[in-house]
């Protein structure tokens, strides 16, 4: 009898703590320091701290395991109290088992999944990544964790406030994705955004992110990449609080949808978004990483030849009034595009007048048949009449016995004085 | 109707027989099934491309394979229906140079006092019905209407399948104008083939004499009253000569 409440009350403690732990891991940045539980990180630097602490990796190469206590202290786990053993779970004291990785690069794999303990929202969404999917193809390369946001000395990104990134953050994106992929970097450098951004310290402009996304860092060479691109640059494009301080028209959607281009790429991102296509697309027209403003004389669409071979690229035969096809996003009026306003503003009076016009006369004219029919209900007598009244039906109505014999008088003699 | 046209004689009291009127060649009632076929094809492989925003023209736009086997039929059907313009306009200008051309069909100032009287007369300010020749103002509007209506959906339709070769004459602006006037103009016809044309052929009387050939005396004596007087004084011993 008295094993059984207290089975009940393991039973409710075992969940509690299971719950406890989901939360904890659940939970991006919310784990709470455990520095007085386990060992402290005091015992670690005790070994660590001292300059010169290193091992010798199975290639033979020695590497550092020195740790700055500054740096540590300075950055979000340590500012916050974490303790070192919240990451490198396995050890619990000293000695500690002996670690050993073939290389340098080894030993950050082995190592940065210990970020998921905490961080399992963010370190799942990388299971979807380019990254993860060239590191299960085998490329060591591909960037983990610790590649981004470094090991001991991570950052703050994020304002705890409003959860927006933090200014210096963001300013430090391209930087970071630059350590891999420092050749787009230059390009991006080139680009408007990256100009504003590095130069300017401009925080409207998006960063590698904005694009890219964050965790979940999408291929961008798919077909699906290709067919959804538009809607991440109209995310920036149509929000008119951003573009109103640029005086940049917001209607690029709309007028890109509008056009051939945009209606095909729209309809398959709809239907079937992984179809590949060879309609242009925003960065087919603007560049992809080195994207201009369209007043830069070097390559801004704004000037007819750098449109002009923009269109060549895709229509080679293409001459300088092949590119005034494109309405550059404009809304067609009398100054510009007259031609496509004036014909849109004829059929936009004619087909209205059309359906109007056409509507009425038929409406007269049902309703006169209408009349006619019942009138000519009334009289019997008159069967011959009535049958031309009625007329709808050509050859069921009764028509006369033979036409020839009332061909000679009847034409005549038959007005429409009856109707 | 066709099989009683010739026998003007009552053979037996008991045959009903009427006669009829030729009213059309069988090389017209071609064009016009030709042109309502391409007609028809064009419309419902045109519509889902204007109307791309709707749910039934993504599902038959789904993937860039239907997309191009539908613009593919659709191009098909262009071809048609340009020979068989082609065809019909070089054939009434070639008439027209021999002296040969039938104009029953070209507009005529009593065209307007035509449509002015019926007008009049569905306002109700005439109790007299006007009466007509050989093609009604109503049909002789919509050949016309069909037949700018066809030229500027070639026109057009021809600028945004050929836009590189256009443009090598023309300003670039006469391309999305040409894709807005083809698409406007696919509208403004089939609102006409539906409201106007199958009204008058359909709902106001069954008129298929564009497929028979041939009109009853009773319809040309109702609604082609002039032509029919034309045509009956010398008729009293051999049928109607051919309207062409």
């Amino acid at each position: 009898m008295s094993r059984r409440p207290l089975g009940l009350i393991l039973f409710g403690a075992a969940i509690l703590v299971a719950a406890l732990a989901s939360t904890i891991s659940v939970s991006n940045v919310g784990a709470t320091p455990l520095t007085q539980a386990g060992v402290s990180n005091d015992s670690c630097l005790e070994c660590h701290a001292v300059p010169g602490v290193s091992l010798t990796l199975e290639n033979g190469e020695s590497f550092s395991a020195y740790i700055d206590p500054n740096e540590f202290n300075q950055s979000i786990h340590g500012s916050k109290g974490y303790a070192c053993v919240q990451c490198h779970t396995d050890l619990d004291g000293y000695p500690h088992p002996e670690f050993t990785a073939s290389d340098r690069r080894d030993l950050a794999l082995q190592l940065y999944d210990s970020c998921f303990h905490c961080h399992s929202g963010q370190y799942e969404r990388t299971l979807d990544s380019v990254h993860q999917r060239a590191l299960d193809q085998g490329n060591r390369e591909a960037a983990i964790c610790t590649d981004c946001h470094g090991a001991h000395d991570t950052r703050q990104l994020i304002d705890p406030s409003t959860g927006d990134l933090l200014p210096d953050a963001r300013l430090h994106i391209p930087i970071t994705c630059a350590k891999c992929h420092n050749a787009i970097y230059g390009k991006y450098l080139t680009s408007v955004h990256g100009d504003a951004l590095i130069n300017d310290g401009n925080l409207d402009v998006p960063t590698c992110i904005n694009c890219h996304g964050v965790h979940n860092i999408e291929d961008p060479t798919t077909a699906q990449f290709r067919l959804l691109s538009p809607s991440i640059c109209a995310n920036c494009h149509t929000d008119a609080s951003i573009m109103d301080k640029y005086g940049i028209s917001t209607q690029v959607l709309n007028t890109y949808v509008a056009d051939f281009h945009g209606t095909t790429v729209e309809i398959f991102s709809k239907v079937s978004p992984d179809a590949p296509t060879n309609k242009a697309v925003c960065y087919d027209c603007h560049g992809i990483h080195d994207i201009k403003s369209v007043s830069d004389p070097a390559g801004g669409l704004e000037f007819r030849q750098n449109l002009l071979a923009r269109c060549q690229v895709c229509h080679p035969d293409a001459t300088s009034n092949f590119s005034d096809a494109w309405l550059s996003h404009y809304i067609p009026s009398p100054e510009n595009n007259p031609t496509v306003y004036y014909v849109n503003l004829f059929y936009s009076i004619f087909i209205p007048g059309l359906l109007g016009g056409m509507g009425i006369l038929v409406v007269m004219d049902v309703t006169w048949q209408l009349r006619k029919r019942r009138a000519a209900k009334r009289p019997i007598e008159d069967m011959q009449e009535q049958a031309s009244e009625t007329g709808l039906h050509p050859v069921l109505g009764s028509a006369p016995d033979t036409a020839s014999d009332k061909e000679a008088g009847e034409p005549q003699s038959a007005p429409e004085d009856g109707s | 109707m066709n099989d009683s046209e010739r026998s003007m004689e009552p053979t037996s009291t008991r045959v009903r027989s009427e006669r009829t009127f030729a009213r059309f060649s069988a090389g017209e009632r071609w064009q016009h099934a030709l042109f309502l076929l391409s007609f028809m094809v064009l419309l419902l492989t045109g519509l889902p491309q204007k109307y791309r925003a709707a749910n039934w023209s993504q599902y038959l736009l789904s993937t860039p394979e239907r997309l191009e086997l539908i613009q593919t039929i659709h191009h098909i059907a262009a071809l048609i229906l340009i020979a068989e313009t082609v065809y019909h306009l070089g054939r009434a200008l070639m008439r027209l140079f021999q002296r040969r051309l039938n104009g029953a069909m070209l507009p005529t100032w009593q065209d307007v006092r035509d449509a002015y009287a019926m007008l009049r007369y569905l306002f109700s300010l005439d109790r007299n019905k006007p009466s007509f020749g050989k093609f009604t103002f109503e049909q002789k509007f919509t050949y016309w209407f069909f037949i700018f209506g066809t030229l500027i959906m070639i026109g057009s339709g021809l600028v945004i399948w050929f836009p590189i070769t256009f443009t090598r004459i023309f300003p670039g602006g006469i391309i999305p104008a040409a894709k807005l006037a083809h698409s406007a103009e696919a509208i403004a016809a089939a609102i006409f083939v539906l409201m106007w044309h199958s009204y008058h052929v359909h709902i106001e009387r069954l008129n298929l004499s564009i497929f028979t050939g041939r009109l009853s005396e009773r319809e040309m004596h109702e609604y082609h009253q002039r032509e029919y007087q034309r045509l009956t004084p010398e008729v009293n011993e051999s049928p109607p000569g051919e309207g062409a």
